[in-house]
């Protein structure tokens, strides 16, 4: 009985934090003896620490999980992907919840309920990472996008905010409906949800008929539904919108974390669910348009937010690169893309976060930021440039090893496409470090100095990413692991 | 294919209704014999001073969404509680644990004061 729940430790800590937090904000911050406290920064760093001790109980608890088969058959399966992308999911919210605490205090923000639903849509992309089933996979989707949709409007006072939070609802529960027609259109046809039946019968015979169509009508759907979640072109154009408005804590955590559990549980389907012709032209096609979009839109922005927007939006197109060819260089290119990814976008927003103290909204205003705070420009610089794609930062190896996977297995196209549109987006990458270091403005703007935890969280990411290049094996050798074991 | 047969119906029924009820009001609506004077409100011959519109109490979503949840996790109860002998205590803890995940909300609710009467 207790190896039932064994597998799933991590998780139900999780949930048990998530609920204990809850009672706890709500009890407190209504109670009038006590004068109604903000618990915010309490509960924040409260689910800061259960975060923790959930991925000290996963990294922990590895070789017990094998034994809980309950789990195993029906709804998730435990192994080395899972392993890894939970540790970088729960590591990259721990750095997203400690970038907030600062913002919590400048824009006055006492909302408690913020953490508890960041928490739980760990919880629920935790459970993502390991679904192995349609119908846990949408139900875990559901349940982080709920999560998102609230907090993405989260700042009331703010019309941007609520606009955001409207489109992200609107645009987000349209693809959720698309994904479930999918699955339902699989299950019409096939009969199986679980993805080891699926991929029998998807890819062991030739299935002719009506019920091939409705097969691929099923993957189509899924594959779209994915995209529109991982915001990929010609799905991408809530995104802007979205990363722009939502207060910036929402969006660094939405750029990210999402990305990081769609990208895994995808490539069990595509890669083990239903390996095949299908899903991989719908990658190519729209891994070639986000890159190209990526790289051409940015360069109209004026905005901070909206320009990371792009940029995010190119390197999903450079992701999907890893998608596209099926092989497993391609998935370990993939998860080592997502890796990097996580880090500069952790990096890039703790910078956007305390920029935002004297309220940075345009690019204009980064002007002479290296006369002003050089150390911060200098980080920016980095972490633009590694965005770009620069050696030996650890941008270009994950770029490199992306198109050295699609050329592997052929799709010479894909790499072309790849290295020029990485070429023309380090125009604006290049034109905000011309910026920072080169411009005049009037009049200079002075930022305050960031608090501690975000100058830790930038001096970690930025020397990972500059020191990358001396000793990459660690990371190539564990993804290398994580994309056996979604072939097994 | 016959078995769709009662699947077609229902499309053609629903259809049918729908566009009955969309279509029927062009023809008894007003035609081009009224004008924007005829059709403005009426407050004693002078122009509208306000707009006739309130703002929207958010407790009407409050009580409907509400109403849903707890709807809904009654409708869970009724077969858990019909079939209970068969899934023994494993059953049982399973219901109890959706039960105290509904309990945390509802008193989540209950001390946010969503269900108070101002």
């Amino acid at each position: 009985m207790f190896n039932l729940f064994l597998a799933v430790f991590p998780e139900i800590f999780l949930i048990n934090a998530t609920f204990i937090l809850l009672i706890h904000g709500v009890v407190f911050s209504t109670s009038k003896k006590d004068d109604y406290p903000p618990l915010v920064s309490n509960v924040g760093w409260l689910g800061l620490l259960s975060v923790l001790i959930t991925m000290l109980l996963l990294a922990a608890g590895a070789p017990l999980l094998t034994i809980a088969h309950f789990f195993w058959n029906n709804f998730f399966r435990r192994d080395n992907l899972t392993y890894f992308c939970q540790i970088l999911l729960l590591l990259s919210t721990a750095g997203t919840i400690s970038m907030c605490f600062d913002f919590f205090e400048q824009e006055r923000f006492d909302a408690f309920e913020f953490i508890v639903l960041i928490l739980l849509s760990t919880c629920s992309m935790l459970f993502m990472i390991s679904a192995y089933d349609l119908i846990a996979m949408y139900l875990a989707i559901e349940l982080q996008s709920l999560c998102f949709y609230v907090i993405a409007a989260s700042k009331r006072e703010s019309e941007f905010s609520t606009e955001a939070g409207l489109k992200y609802l609107i645009l987000g529960a349209f693809p959720s409906g698309i994904l479930l027609f999918g699955c339902s259109m699989i299950y019409g046809s096939t009969g199986a949800t679980h993805f080891d039946q699926l991929a029998k019968i998807l890819t062991g015979y030739e299935i002719t008929g009506a019920r091939s169509s409705g097969i691929f009508m099923g993957i189509l759907s899924i594959a779209v539904g994915f995209l529109f979640k991982i915001t990929a072109v010609p799905f991408h154009m809530r995104a802007p919108d979205i990363y722009e408005g939502s207060p910036t804590p929402v969006t660094a955590f939405l750029s990210i974390a999402p990305k990081i559990s769609l990208s895994a549980n995808m490539s069990r389907v595509s890669i083990y669910g239903s390996y095949g012709a299908t899903l991989q032209q719908i990658f190519f096609f729209c891994s070639i348009a986000s890159m190209i979009l990526g790289a051409l839109a940015a360069m109209a922005q004026t905005k901070v937010k909206r320009l990371l927007a792009y940029s995010s939006i190119g390197h999903v197109g450079y992701i999907c690169i890893g998608f596209s060819c099926g092989t497993i260089e391609g998935i370990q290119s993939l998860l080592i893309g997502i890796f990097i990814y996580a880090l500069m976008t952790i990096d890039a927003f703790a910078i956007v976060l305390a920029l935002r103290q004297t309220r940075v909204k345009y690019i204009a205003d980064l002007g002479a930021l290296a006369k002003t705070n050089p150390i911060l420009a200098i980080t920016f610089s980095i972490t633009m440039l590694s965005y770009a794609g620069i050696p030996p930062l650890a941008g270009f190896c994950s770029k490199f090893y992306l198109f050295f996977a699609a050329l592997g297995c052929g799709a010479y196209f894909l790499a072309s496409v790849g290295v020029v549109t990485s070429v023309i987006g380090c125009y604006y990458y290049i034109r905000l470090v011309k910026r920072m270091f080169f411009d005049r403005p009037r009049t200079l703007i002075l930022y305050e100095p960031m608090d501690r935890d975000k100058s830790l969280l930038l001096a970690i990411t930025s020397s990972f990413i500059t020191l990358f290049f001396l000793y990459p094996s660690p990371l190539f050798s564990v993804t290398h692991q994580m994309a056996l074991s979604s072939y097994l | 294919m016959s078995e769709f047969a009662p699947i077609r119906i229902y499309l053609v029924i629903s259809l049918l209704v729908s566009l009955i009820l969309l279509g029927v009001p062009f023809l008894f609506a007003s035609n081009s014999s009224t004008y924007p004077e005829k059709l403005s409100a009426y407050e004693c011959g002078f122009d509208p001073f306000g707009d006739a519109r309130s703002r929207f109490d958010i407790r009407f979503y409050l009580v409907s969404i509400l109403f849903i949840i707890f709807d809904l996790e009654v409708t869970f109860f009724f077969p858990w509680a019909v079939s209970l002998n068969k899934i023994d205590l494993f059953g049982f803890w399973s219901m109890m644990a959706f039960l105290l995940i509904l309990t945390i909300g509802f008193l989540y609710e209950w001390k946010r004061g969503a269900s108070d009467r101002e």
